[in-house]
């Protein structure tokens, strides 16, 4: 609950200082993104990742791991916060899901679609990526598992060993097309049926196989929020009963990370394809393809088949194409690392990619929205009530209009894109180090993925400058 | 910080504004408040419920941002004052995404679960055209706020009304006398090739035709086109006036590029401000319009000679002398169009009020009564001004405004009259079973 009602304050600081979303998807604010000069920009940005490329070529090969094994002590957590937490956040649920039942019926008055797809989906995204695994300690099953004696218990299950990551694959696609392609997915109460089916069912599997297997592989937000959490800046450690905190490099914890099995290599891709996809199908050139109007945009519910195939295809695309340069790599490289493990652990590279797409994309939203959830938090049953003091706070949707704020977000867009696609190039070529005890081999065997990753710089900085119409 | 707060505590006084929107509880906030003693002399103090068919999500939630401000601050306004024959109204909001097919979803739950009086507020054309037949099957009368002339059209059904804007048929019309007289005789058009622009395209030519103007070039550009300079050289050397209503968001760049074109020069300019509803007039691109005339439904910026009741209307709704939001500068509102929600609550007050509107069962009657309706006077229930409405049509028809950008602001230099805007019906829909 604390960390409920913690995140929002944050972000309306955000919103207050800095400056469309997917309620606001506004012709006029991508107006002024098309007068900016974004072509000078993914040129750059496709140079600016190339040449860190080569750049690392010239860099002493156990360079990158010294910098990545650097820690700052931070502090001492003497005690597990989490069954405290992981109750009041299945509390919290509960509440959330009632009023999704019988609160108002506005989406962007009701706490539950704003928490969930903007408070929870945007930014726990974005505060996991920075600040490590926070769903952890909010993760809503836990205190319910603990409290009926199943929190612990790890018990070895050959099925999920066989299924791997599969389930959590199934779940994260449902959820995309849900989110992306369903039509209303913002709607109150069917928000608040989904919600509980997926807690429910989640359930079921955790009390079969224990909470602990079923997080690792099978609860979808579990296995995302713990590949994005591996960027984050903080590194902690189990000390006794508590933990041990300290600061480290973006992205160092990747370079220790164990390789990926292929289904969680298509897991990853599919995260990272599907967050793309919500921009992709935005486009013009998307709704050229699918035969619809952008500037009469129907409405979802008439693109559905089309769009449930461009997700599915986005996340081929993409795994195909990953695994591709993968092979080649290896081929370049004189094939010494085995295709699977270099695919496993060479994935980690792409979640960087995922966490700077996914603020670049969302950002808009999450400064509008954030400010609805604020409003709609300190009312959540539309009673009149101000629990928090902000239930009349006025949302300003101006922090994302205008030339000026058009300005300011293409920036902090494409600066992240380039940074993250930067950062993905450096991870990946550490990571080629782990593969490769010859350093000219471990370059040679990032070549192909290095041009994947200038392709998806242009990709992504595109699908945020090009007309949208949906 | 500082701000902040400030913001916060000055927003607290309109808290009874916010929960006139925030649905069933609403009812509750109102029976307690000091308005309630009024209420409890009418025969039922229970609300009368309007639907509101709102475009929360997908591409209308821009506009219906402001369409559920200018709602929340009619009704309180509607509410402080007595409510509809003494009972509150109270507005439940159901969102339909801006989808065709939720859109007749919406209707059916607000009408059949939420047991609304009536069904109000839809702004899009293709949600109008899609929720129409079941307003119609469910006999729950439907007041739009679209501008579209589907209503007019008498293709839609009894239920439907449009009593609170004018529909683009008679918009377009109207600035036909104004562009012969004082822009230019010859005219070519630039205008988006699908339903849009179509409107312009056949409802233009024969009203300037009827001035002794006439169109000499129609340039449809295809609704995915980014960059226009190609079709300038098609606009006929001795046009007068560019009319244009390019819309979407290569719109700045379809400025830009034309003043690119013309440089200082060029025809004289006359547009839709739909092109460039809520967009600040003073953003980079769109120094070419400086000079130029735009169609404006309410104007966006405070005019010298304003009435009191649009001054009353502004400030309700919240908005400043540049037609922005007050809490918030850069926030530009939807002035052209949002004061049809304000002026369609109204009507169904008056509606209601002369037809003795006590529940669900007289709906027949009120539809009876809305059709009756003749002439609204300018005032506080019709700020914009004075309309006539025809029942037989079901639409109101008003003056419309032009305005000129000079010095960053829109000056209405003219206001066209109600009878500019008249057109010969094209049906009758009283002739329909109730």
């Amino acid at each position: 609950m604390r960390m409920l009602t913690r995140l929002p304050v944050l972000l309306s600081i955000v919103a207050l200082v800095a400056a469309p979303n997917r309620a606001l998807a506004h012709a006029s604010d991508r107006g002024f993104v098309l007068l900016l000069p974004t072509g000078h920009y993914i040129i750059g940005g496709a140079v600016a990742v190339a040449v860190s490329f080569l750049a690392l070529v010239a860099l002493k090969p156990d360079a990158l791991a010294g910098l990545a094994a650097r820690r700052l002590p931070l502090f001492r957590l003497g005690f597990d916060p989490r069954p405290v937490t992981s109750a009041l956040s299945f509390l919290a649920l509960l509440v959330l899901v009632a009023t999704g039942l019988i609160g108002s019926r506005d989406p962007l008055s009701n706490p539950l679609p704003l928490t969930i797809w903007t408070l929870f989906w945007v930014g726990l995204t974005l505060a996991c990526g920075v600040f490590g695994n926070l769903f952890r300690l909010v993760d809503p099953w836990y205190a319910v598992m603990r409290l009926i004696g199943g929190a612990g218990r790890q018990a070895a299950d050959a099925r999920m060993d066989r299924m791997s990551y599969l389930p959590a694959i199934v779940q994260f696609a449902a959820f995309a097309w849900f989110e992306l392609v369903y039509p209303a997915p913002d709607d109150p109460y069917r928000l608040a049926i989904v919600v509980s089916a997926y807690w429910f069912i989640n359930l079921a599997a955790m009390l079969i196989v224990g909470h602990g297997r079923w997080s690792r592989t099978g609860e979808c937000f579990s296995v995302f929020f713990r590949i994005i959490s591996q960027l984050s800046v903080i590194d902690a450690r189990r000390d006794g009963g508590g933990f041990r905190l300290s600061l480290c490099l973006p992205g160092a914890r990747l370079l220790k990370a164990p390789p990926l099995p292929m289904t969680g290599v298509a897991f990853l891709l599919m995260a990272l394809a599907s967050v793309s996809f919500d921009g992709l199908m935005r486009t013009f050139w998307w709704l050229g393809r699918i035969g619809v109007n952008p500037l009469e945009f129907p409405g979802r519910s008439v693109v559905m088949a089309e769009n449930t195939a461009g997700l599915f295809l986005a996340a081929a695309t993409l795994t195909g194409a990953f695994l591709i340069c993968v092979w080649s790599g290896e081929k370049l490289s004189g094939g010494t690392a085995g295709f699977r493990r270099a695919a496993g652990l060479l994935v980690w590279s792409i979640a960087p990619i995922a966490l700077a797409y996914h603020f670049a994309h969302y950002l808009t939203a999450l400064l509008v929205n954030g400010q609805y959830a604020l409003v709609a938090i300190s009312d959540p049953f539309a009673r009149g009530w101000n629990l928090f003091g902000t239930a009349d706070l006025h949302v300003s949707a101006g922090v994302v209009m205008g030339p000026d704020s058009a300005w300011v977000l293409w920036n902090l867009q494409a600066g992240a894109i380039v940074l993250g696609h930067v950062l993905a190039v450096v991870v990946a070529h550490a990571l080629a180090a782990r593969l490769h005890d010859d350093p000219r081999a471990a370059m040679r065997s990032q070549i192909p993925l290095t041009v994947l990753m200038v392709g998806y710089t242009v990709l992504g900085l595109w699908l945020l400058s090009t007309p949208t119409g949906a | 910080m500082s701000d902040t707060s400030r913001t916060i505590s000055f927003l607290r006084k309109s808290v009874s504004r916010r929960s006139a929107l925030k649905g069933l509880a609403a009812t509750s906030a109102v029976m307690a408040g000091p308005g309630f003693v009024r209420y409890a002399q009418a025969q039922s103090s229970a609300p009368v419920k309007i639907g509101f068919q709102a475009h929360r999500t997908g591409i209308g939630a821009s506009y219906g941002r402001w369409y559920e401000r200018t709602t929340a601050a009619a009704a309180k306004a509607i509410n402080d004052a007595g409510g509809i024959n003494g009972r509150p109204i109270e507005i439940i909001t159901e969102d339909d995404g801006t989808d065709a097919k939720r859109g007749p979803e919406v209707v059916e739950k607000l009408a059949t679960q939420h047991k609304v009086d009536v069904v109000y507020g839809t702004l899009f054309s293709h949600v109008v055209a899609a929720s129409a037949p079941v307003a119609g099957e469910l006999k729950v009368p439907y007041y739009v706020v679209s501008e579209g002339h589907h209503v007019a059209s008498t293709k839609l059904n009894r239920y439907v009304f449009q009593p609170g804007i004018t529909d683009v048929k008679s918009q377009i019309q109207s600035t036909a006398p104004w562009i012969a007289a004082n822009a230019g005789k010859k005219v070519t058009q630039i205008f988006p090739d699908y339903a849009f622009g179509y409107d312009h395209r056949d409802y233009l030519p024969p009203a300037l035709k009827a001035q002794g103007a006439e169109v000499i070039k129609q340039i449809a550009i295809p609704p995915t086109e980014t960059s226009f300079t190609k079709y300038f050289p098609q606009i006929p050397a001795d046009t007068d006036v560019i009319y244009h209503v390019m819309i979407g968001p290569a719109v700045l760049t379809f400025v830009k590029e034309m003043g690119e074109f013309f440089g200082s020069g060029g025809p004289q300019l006359f547009g839709f401000i739909d092109s460039l509803e809520a967009v600040d007039i003073n953003s980079p691109g769109l120094e070419f319009l400086d000079g130029s005339h735009f169609w404006e439904g309410a104007p966006r910026y405070a005019q010298p000679n304003d009435s009191d009741a649009m001054k009353a209307y502004r400030a309700a709704v919240g908005i400043d002398d540049n037609g922005a939001s007050v809490n918030d500068a850069k926030d530009v509102s939807t002035a052209a169009h949002m004061f049809g929600c304000w002026e369609t609550l109204y009507v169904i007050k008056q509606a209601m009020e002369a037809a003795g509107y006590q529940g669900p069962q007289d709906r027949a009657k009120l539809v009876e009564a809305t059709e009756a309706l003749t002439d609204f006077a300018a005032g506080p229930e019709h700020p914009q001004g004075a309309k006539t409405f025809n029942g037989k049509i079901h639409q109101c028809f008003g003056s419309q405004n032009i305005s000129k950008v000079e010095g960053g602001r829109l000056n209405v230099v003219h206001t066209t009259s109600i009878e500019d805007g008249l057109y010969e019906p094209e049906g009758d829909y009283t002739t329909q079973p109730l």
